[in-house]
């Protein structure tokens, strides 16, 4: 259902797009809002101007108070309801996006027998090993027998961070609780200021 | 129920790549361990999902493979970056599995042995010679001729690459170069294999010299199957690499290049591959295009590095690691069709210091065409320009009808970074 699907924006957004606009010499711009990763978690979303000839005919047309909003119909479910802000702060500046649909994960307390296993592996094999590293992982979540951990100190932002998840901590949750699908890493690796391990050429 | 195919994944800790080469063994359902160069925190927890291994020590690696593959059948090994090639070449010999011979993989790794084997084949090939990076300079300089390039023979990614014009401006490069080599060799060079035997060497740090080749720079991206050359991309570099460093700023596919030459192109790296012996897996060719011709700079046996490879991604759909993973294993490897254009930034570091942040980056995803922007260094980190650099700042990604469009939206997102650095 996509009829009468509500996108707000507040002034600051509005005033930004319409600068962003104005700014490409392409005339004809439209903002393409879409949902890249419907993850609770860490969802990700999109914005990017459009010209007409990017649009498709199942896209809905918003009014975006100064200029066209195209949504796709599977972003649409997703997005009705929201509030995208325009935010300057020491982390930078950009869109933010208020979902109602998309419920933080953590924002539920944790409790039942699954969650008593995964929290045991996590405490009694998977951070005595990965503190060797100076480094840490919580349990933020479990939805839909997915987990979702947070991994800090020398884990975040490690370059070994995909390796100890996959071929660690993914298996010994595995093990712990085989109903579990999926363990998702949702740690602002960006953000970490002291990885064991750093990238290099 | 039997136990998947399991593969043998080298990654040093320093690599851009694990992520991207676990995730398509994921998707393929094949299990993996992964062999790198330190120990995994949860080594002792999850044996045999991860082992350390010395790169540089073959023979001994070799004896912990083959325990492995005593206890874990191992269907192939892949290396994920130029550290493992020959590590993974010889274990892949040893344990009968498909990969490239000792030989082949070692002479891409040492940029004079390359030049050394392309003197027998009819492509273009610069004048060159090797130098002890503790040879004297300026006696050097009276025997080469100008413009030149000065490059350590075992490092990739433009490190240690400084052009020269005249004896005074050679004297400088050599200098700083052979420093750039000095660090690496005395970290242990990353080669797989021994520095040169001699006196008076100084710690495996050996320089070539070769004539500059002037021209458009492209890479090949590529598949080798028993010898045969599957190109997957021709990524053009537009932004001019004149030199005194040669700092890798943008990949473009598809090619604008006239479909003649790139004919050619393909046709070199072919012919250049078959000639030093490389006959499966990944290829990633550096050429320069002048009016006498293709002239092969490089190739590596393995995929295009940092995080570039997510470009082939953006382009067809597919991930290039799961067509390396799929050959390596023996099986099918589809042709995935290209849908549009790509192309990959990484963001220039525009001077050395503490990075203390990268502003703009909402300004940058925001551009029409740009898939994302990603940052591979933390606050705090010290990062240096080259040719001393050894890291990617980050990468911007962008997808598009035509190359120009991606090409023009990879520059107005980088227009929008602000990237903080201060002294230290």
């Amino acid at each position: 259902m996509t009829e009468g699907v509500q996108i707000s924006f507040s002034d600051e957004a509005r005033e930004r797009i319409r600068a962003f606009i104005e700014d490409d010499p392409v005339d004809g711009l439209a903002v393409r809002v879409s949902v890249q990763n419907a993850s609770p978690v860490a969802p990700q979303y999109e914005m990017a101007l459009i010209e007409s000839h990017e649009r498709e005919d199942c896209d809905l047309l918003l009014d975006g108070g100064g200029f066209d909003v195209v949504v796709d119909p599977e972003s649409a479910k997703i997005l009705d309801g929201t509030r995208i802000d325009w935010v300057d702060s020491l982390q930078g500046a950009g869109f933010q996006f208020d979902n109602p649909n998309l419920k933080p994960l953590g924002s539920e307390p944790l409790e039942g027998p699954l969650v008593d296993r995964i929290r045991r592996v996590i405490d009694e094999r998977i951070n005595p090993g990965v503190a060797t590293h100076g480094g840490r992982v919580r349990l933020v979540d479990v939805r839909d027998d997915i987990v979702y951990v947070q991994m800090g100190g020398g884990c975040q932002g490690c370059g070994m961070a995909s390796v100890t998840l996959t071929q660690g901590i993914k298996q010994l949750i595995k093990e712990a609780a085989p109903e579990i699908l999926d363990v998702r890493d949702v740690t602002d690796h960006a953000a970490g200021d002291n990885p064991y391990f750093t990238s290099a050429k | 129920m039997t136990d998947p195919d399991r593969i043998l994944l080298l990654i040093t800790s320093a690599s851009y790549r694990a992520g991207a080469f676990l995730e398509a063994a994921g998707r393929l359902g094949v299990a993996v361990t992964v062999g790198s160069d330190h120990r995994n925190a949860l080594g002792d927890e999850a044996p045999d999902s991860t082992i350390a291994l010395d790169f540089e020590d073959v023979e001994a690696s070799r004896a912990v493979v083959e325990r492995l593959h005593g206890r874990r059948r191992l269907a192939a090994v892949v290396a994920a970056e130029d550290d493992g090639v020959v590590l993974a070449a010889t274990l892949a010999a040893a344990l009968g599995l498909r990969g490239n011979t000792v030989e082949a993989v070692t002479c891409c790794r040492h940029k004079d042995r390359f030049r050394a084997a392309l003197s027998s084949l009819d492509v273009p090939s610069p004048r060159f010679l090797v130098a002890d990076a503790g040879e004297d300079p300026e006696a050097l300089a009276t025997r080469i001729e100008f413009p030149c390039v000065i490059k350590p023979v075992s490092m990739s990614a433009s490190r240690g690459v400084i052009r020269a014009d005249d004896p005074e401006e050679f004297v400088r490069a050599f200098r700083e170069s052979a420093r750039v080599a000095r660090g690496s060799a005395e970290r242990g060079g990353g080669t797989g294999t021994p520095p040169r035997p001699g006196p008076g060497h100084d710690a495996g740090a050996w320089l070539l010299v070769e004539s500059y080749i002037p021209g458009d720079e492209v890479a090949l991206e590529g598949l080798l199957i028993d010898g045969a050359l599957r190109t997957l991309a021709i990524l053009d570099k537009p932004d001019p690499l004149t030199g005194p460093y040669f700092e890798e700023t943008m990949f473009v596919a598809p090619s604008r290049h006239p479909d003649l030459l790139q004919r050619e192109i393909v046709d070199t790296v072919s012919r250049v591959a078959n000639h030093i012996g490389l006959r499966e897996g990944p290829v990633h060719a550096e050429l320069r295009l002048d009016e006498t011709g293709v002239w092969p700079i490089e190739i590596a046996p393995r995929t295009i590095g940092g995080q570039c490879a997510r470009l082939f991604e953006v382009r067809t759909g597919t991930a290039l690691e799961e067509l390396v993973l799929l050959h390596a294993l023996g099986r099918r490897v589809p042709d995935p069709v290209a849908r549009r254009a790509s192309g990959a930034l990484m963001i220039p570091i525009p001077r050395s210091g503490v990075f203390r942040g990268l502003d703009g980056v909402h300004e940058a995803r925001a551009v029409a065409g740009i898939e994302d922007v990603t940052l591979t260094v933390h606050p705090g980190q010290r990062i240096e320009t080259l040719p001393r650099g050894n890291r990617y700042l980050g990468f911007v990604f962008a997808r598009g009808p035509g190359p120009e469009d991606v090409e023009a939206a990879l520059r107005a997102a980088h227009r929008r970074l602000r990237v903080r650095i201060e002294d230290g």
